[in-house]
């Protein structure tokens, strides 16, 4: 019974949610990314390899400009360039969206290995220094709180993106005019379509809105928690994303409590050197966690109606 | 890769003409053979910054000097080992190695099918699929003592504990390691014997990250051992193990190195514990070329210079260079011994 009282002691401690909050946001931002898409009615499991190329191509913009800022901007619009063919080729020639997002992820893995050896040779990438990643923000005041100053305010860059980015989406989705007719291009896109809006214009936004934020996670992940590209380094961060937002019905809120979740089994897990338990048994945490969670609180959970159907004008 | 083969081509081509040329002169083949060496790498991929980039210099370096054909394959996940291993062997390649403990039932698969092809596995042996080494007389084993290396940087750890000339010394350091195999536990055994062969009293944190490629998966696991007052953290984790140099660095505490010298990876490394990978595959392509294969298992090791240290970030202090060196004699000399298991 050590174990649950280790894990117990833990869980008192500021700097075990500081680094599940952190581990969650680098999940909230595909995730989010994933709400929107499907929002509007396109399947997106696409994050992964829009996450991996925002990642690659923000390493190599930092390593030529060593400039952070630009080169976030680069991962972000690497993220959302992928996002465009996802795009194209399922808004505009109607392909099966799964197939299509299954086919970014293995190209975004390969192009990027393919690039590394290119560029570099099979040398190193390269590594940042310290002054060229996204920095970590302590918010003056708000960080003396007693453990919340810690976890909440002594954080990166990102993270503080992050929240806004989450609160904005609701608001979007939920409470503007635009975020209603996402909706309705999701539901039921040949009514939305009937009352003058462009379903088209709104699912291409919507998609590449989802390749923007999956982009600016690949930037956290490479010039914020890490200094360097490594082939393969997202690790399956954007199918993890993908459950979130299912777990989280398809809402901004939703999947920020389960990427915490996801986020805490992280943290768990990265105490191994103290919680004296198998380390295979402490990584499975995260999983069983969704598991138990996802059957016995969340129930069944509908995906938007017209989610995966592309859209003919003038069909029924 | 389309110029290498050029460059190959045209190796070959002038190679082709001279044996011509030989042939015309005196009527017998001339014994320039071109021995063909197949690499295939584990899933840690060539960029790895350790391992099998290491065994690919090694590749290279053989290439300068024995005019090989030479051919690298890189496994993207383990179901790629027994097909790209294959490849190689059924085009009757002189050499194939395999790079990794990983591999190890994959070159037990591939060597049984093919019995005429010699093969060398890095971390290994051939094996069946519960891991019992099938002896096959076509497989070499090139093993490292991990440990030996381990416990030089373990006494680096130690004796600046003792001393107080770690960064935050409170007698606690730490070691992240990729997933708990023996290769890495190696690393770890000799570097935790050492540290408390230095400093009795020391806590040596032994966390997993149960990855060799994610950065950020290391860095958590860092970390939380940097929150539990280590101020000295060994990485034994490949490309994922980065992430504990460059975590230590923003905690301002050192860190050490694992595999190749990893100095330029963060100015927080203080050394490297060095497996030479490459000494070991030139070796094996060296016997090949030679005609001196041979099956069973070749150890590298302090003793014959296959595993060490490299001084990084840090000045030392005399006493402690000294007490290195002392260490590395007697291991040398077989007066001390690493253990390969963790100790309690």
């Amino acid at each position: 019974m050590t174990v649950l009282t280790d894990i117990l002691h833990l869980l008192f401690t500021a700097n075990l949610w500081q680094a599940t909050l952190a581990a969650a946001v680098l999940l909230l931002l595909p995730a989010l990314g994933g709400v929107v898409s499907e929002r509007s009615g396109v399947v997106n499991i696409a994050m992964e390899g829009m996450m991996l190329t925002g990642a690659f191509f923000g390493v190599v913009a930092d390593l030529a400009w060593h400039n952070v800022w630009a080169a976030t901007g680069v991962a972000i619009l690497a993220g959302g360039m992928m996002a465009s063919i996802h795009a194209v080729v399922s808004i505009q020639f109607r392909a099966d969206q799964i197939v299509s997002g299954i086919a970014i992820n293995i190209f975004a893995g390969g192009l990027t290995v393919f690039l590394v050896n290119r560029i570099y040779g099979l040398q190193d990438v390269g590594h940042l220094g310290q002054s060229d990643l996204l920095p970590n923000l302590n918010i003056p005041g708000l960080e003396q709180i007693p453990f919340f100053g810690k976890v909440l305010f002594q954080q990166n860059v990102v993270v503080y993106a992050a929240l806004v980015l989450l609160f904005l989406t609701h608001i979007v989705l939920f409470r503007t005019r635009l975020g209603l007719r996402i909706r309705a291009v999701g539901e039921h896109p040949q009514a939305a379509d009937t009352a003058g809006i462009n379903v088209f214009m709104l699912r291409y936004g919507a998609v590449i809105t989802s390749g923007l934020f999956s982009g600016l996670a690949g930037a956290f992940l490479a010039i914020g928690i890490s200094n360097t590209f490594v082939p393969g380094m997202t690790d399956g961060r954007g199918y993890i994303a993908l459950a979130a937002m299912i777990f989280g019905k398809w809402t901004p809120f939703g999947a920020f409590i389960a990427c915490l979740i996801f986020g805490l089994g992280e943290a768990i897990y990265a105490n191994n050197s103290i919680i004296h338990v198998s380390p295979y048994l402490l990584s499975m945490l995260p999983y069983l966690l969704t598991l138990i969670v996802l059957a016995g609180l969340v129930g069944r959970s509908t995906p938007p109606a017209a989610d995966g159907l592309p859209y003919v004008p003038g069909s029924e | 890769m389309a110029h290498k083969r050029l460059k190959f081509l045209g190796v070959a081509a002038a190679v082709l003409m001279l044996a011509m040329a030989c042939g015309g002169s005196n009527g017998g083949g001339g014994n320039t053979k071109q021995y063909k060496i197949g690499l295939v790498t584990d899933i840690g991929g060539l960029n790895d910054k350790s391992f099998n980039h290491l065994a690919f210099v090694g590749l290279e370096k053989a290439k300068a000097d024995f005019g090989i054909k030479d051919d690298v394959i890189e496994s993207h996940n383990g179901s790629e080992y027994v097909p790209n291993l294959t490849n190689f062997a059924s085009k009757s390649y002189d050499l194939v190695i395999g790079v990794g403990f990983l591999m190890q039932e994959a070159v037990g698969t591939v060597s049984t099918q093919f019995p005429n092809i010699h093969f060398a596995i890095i971390d290994g042996a051939g094996t069946d699929a519960k891991g019992n080494d099938l002896k096959h007389t076509n497989v070499q084993s090139l093993y490292f003592k991990e440990q030996d290396a381990g416990a030089m940087v373990g006494v680096m750890a130690g004796w600046l504990e003792k001393n107080g000339k770690s960064k935050k010394p409170q007698h606690v350091i730490g070691a992240v390691g990729g997933v708990s195999i023996p290769p890495v536990n190696h690393y770890i055994a000799g570097y935790k014997w050492a540290a408390k062969m230095e400093d009795p009293g020391i806590q040596v944190q032994v966390g997993y990250s149960n990855d060799f490629t994610d950065p950020a998966k290391c860095k958590t696991v860092a970390k939380a051992q940097i929150d539990q007052k280590s101020d000295i953290e060994f990485q034994v984790a490949g490309g994922c193990g980065l992430g504990v140099l460059q975590q230590a660095g923003q905690s301002g505490v050192y860190s050490i190195g694992v595999d190749a010298d990893q100095k330029d990876a963060d100015p927080s490394v203080i050394a490297s514990a060095l497996k030479k990978v490459d000494v070991a595959t030139y070796t094996a392509i060296q016997n090949v070329v030679k005609g001196q294969f041979s099956s069973g298992a070749l150890t590298f090791s302090i003793a014959n210079d296959g595993a060490g240290y490299a001084l990084d970030n840090l000045t030392l202090p005399a006493e402690l260079k000294a007490e290195l060196d002392k260490v590395q004699k007697q291991i040398h000399d077989g007066t001390l011994t690493p253990p390969a298991d963790i100790p309690a």
